[in-house]
C-alpha cells in the first residue's frame, strides 16, 4: 500500500495527524464543566484602582 | 496525610490533588467563563452608565464614623455567628459595606448598609439577591443553585423569600447606595434602578491596564469609569471599596468563609455538579481541599474557586495600605497580613 501512496512532492510545513488533535468526548465534557467552574470576576495581581484621571494605574503601596 | 500550602503554613489534607491543579488554572478558567459576557453587559449598560453616577463620587461621601469599616459577605458563618445581632448590640457606627448576597440578611435585621457592591455578570442568579420580579417555579426547577447551598437557608423557600426581598428593597432601596459593576446583567441594573437605589458605576479590572492591548484600559477609554481590582469575587471587591474608595483604614470582614463547615455535604456546595462532572463520584474528594484553621483548631473544606479567592485576597492584603481583620470566626481565610480575631474584639477596639 505504501508503495502506491508515495507523494510526488514535499510539503513546506510538517503535516500533523489530525485524528490525534481532535477533542475526545471526555475532553469536551471537561471543557463544558470548567466553563461553569470559575470565579465571579477577574483578579489582577498588584493592582488596586485605576481612577482614570491619572496617567498610570495606582499600584498599591 | 496533610501538607502545607506553598505560600504559607496552611495545612491542606493531601487528598485534594485535582482541586489544587484547578486552583492553579482558575484565573484562566474564570476569564473563559465570564469575560465575554461581562464585556457584552458593559456594552449594553453604556446608556445607563452615561446617565448615571461615577464611583468617583463615593470618594466624597461620609460612610459611617471614623476609620472602621465592616464588610458583610454571605458565607455560612454570617448566621452562625449572629453578626447583625453583634453589630446592633455594640451600637457600631462605622461604615458597613455589604455584598448584594447579604442584603436580605442586613435588611431583615434592620441594618441599612452604607454601600452595597455587585460584580458577577451572571444573567439570572445575581438578580435573585435583589428579588426577581419574573421568578417562576419553572426557573427554580431549572436551577437549584440557591436551594442546594448553605448560603441563606431562607432562599430554599425561594418564592416566598423572593417576595420578601422585593418588598424590602422597594421600601429601603431609596436609602441605599450601590456600586454596580459595568459587568452586571441588565436584570440586576434594572432592579437596582427600579427599587430607587443610588447607583454608582465602576469597571472591574480584567488585566493589567499598563500592558499593551489591555482590555481594562480599552474599557476605561470607552466608558470613563474607574477600574477596580475586584479580587475574583464580590466580597473581595467590597473589601477593596472600603479601603481604596471610602478610605477606611481598619477593615473587618464577616461572612467571608471562602469555604464550608466540615459537616456540609458536598451536594450543598456551589460547584457540586461541575465537580461531579469533572471527577466523578469516586474521585470527588480530590476536588475539594480540606483545610485546618489553626485559630479555631477546626477543619473546613473548600472548592477550587473559593481557594483561588483566598489566594487572591492574601495577595491583595499584602499590598493594601490598611489593616484587615477577619472576624468571620470560621472558614479558611487566614495568613500573613490578616488579623484573625473575634468580631466583639474588633467592635470594642
Amino acid at each position: 500500500m505504501s508503495n502506491l501512496l508515495k507523494g510526488n512532492f514535499s510539503t513546506k510545513k510538517p503535516v500533523a495527524d489530525i485524528s490525534n488533535e481532535q477533542e475526545t468526548l471526555e475532553q469536551r465534557f471537561e471543557k463544558e464543566a470548567l466553563k461553569k467552574l470559575g470565579g465571579s470576576i477577574a483578579f489582577v495581581a498588584k493592582q488596586e484602582v485605576l481612577w482614570g484621571d491619572e496617567n498610570t494605574s495606582q499600584d498599591d503601596q | 496525610m496533610n501538607t502545607p500550602c506553598q505560600d504559607d503554613n496552611t495545612v491542606v489534607a493531601e487528598t485534594s490533588s485535582l482541586g489544587m491543579q484547578l486552583v492553579a488554572r482558575m484565573a484562566d478558567i474564570t476569564r473563559d467563563r465570564i469575560q465575554d459576557l461581562a464585556l457584552e453587559n458593559a456594552q449594553n449598560n453604556l446608556a445607563a452608565i452615561r446617565n448615571g453616577k461615577n464611583l468617583k463620587a463615593l470618594r466624597d461621601i461620609r460612610a459611617g464614623e471614623g476609620d472602621k469599616a465592616i464588610v458583610i459577605a454571605a458565607g455560612p458563618s454570617l448566621r452562625r455567628k449572629h453578626v447583625a445581632k453583634q453589630l446592633l448590640a455594640a451600637n457600631y457606627n462605622g461604615a458597613i459595606i455589604a455584598t448584594e448576597s447579604s442584603m436580605l440578611y442586613c435588611l431583615r435585621h434592620g441594618i441599612i448598609p452604607d454601600l452595597v457592591v455587585t460584580v458577577d455578570p451572571h444573567p439570572t442568579r445575581i438578580v435573585r439577591w435583589f428579588g426577581d420580579p419574573d421568578l417562576s417555579e419553572a426557573d427554580l426547577k431549572a436551577d437549584d443553585y440557591f436551594q442546594r447551598q448553605d448560603l441563606d437557608a431562607h432562599f430554599s423557600e425561594a418564592l416566598r423569600t423572593n417576595d420578601e426581598i422585593l418588598e424590602l428593597l422597594n421600601k429601603y432601596g431609596p436609602q441605599m447606595r450601590i456600586a454596580v459593576s459595568s459587568s452586571s446583567a441588565n436584570s440586576v441594573v434594572t432592579r437596582a434602578q427600579q427599587s430607587g437605589m443610588q447607583v454608582y458605576w465602576w469597571n472591574p479590572m480584567y488585566d493589567d491596564p499598563d500592558q499593551p492591548n489591555s482590555v481594562t484600559r480599552t474599557l476605561l477609554t470607552e466608558n470613563s469609569l474607574p477600574c477596580v481590582n475586584a479580587g475574583g469575587n464580590v466580597g473581595s471587591a467590597a473589601w477593596m471599596m472600603a479601603n481604596a474608595v471610602l478610605g477606611k483604614q481598619r477593615i473587618a470582614v464577616t461572612g467571608m468563609d471562602f469555604g464550608y463547615y466540615a459537616e456540609t455535604p458536598y451536594r450543598n456546595t456551589q460547584y457540586y455538579y461541575e465537580a461531579l462532572a469533572l471527577a466523578g463520584e469516586e474521585r470527588l474528594d480530590e476536588m475539594y481541599m480540606h483545610i485546618h484553621n489553626p485559630y479555631l483548631n477546626q477543619w473546613f473544606y473548600t472548592d477550587p474557586a473559593y481557594m483561588w479567592y483566598r489566594e487572591c485576597f492574601l495577595q491583595m492584603a499584602a499590598h493594601a495600605n490598611c489593616q484587615t481583620f477577619n472576624c468571620t470566626e470560621g472558614g479558611i481565610l487566614f495568613g500573613d497580613n490578616i488579623h484573625f480575631t473575634r468580631l466583639t474584639e474588633f467592635l470594642a477596639a
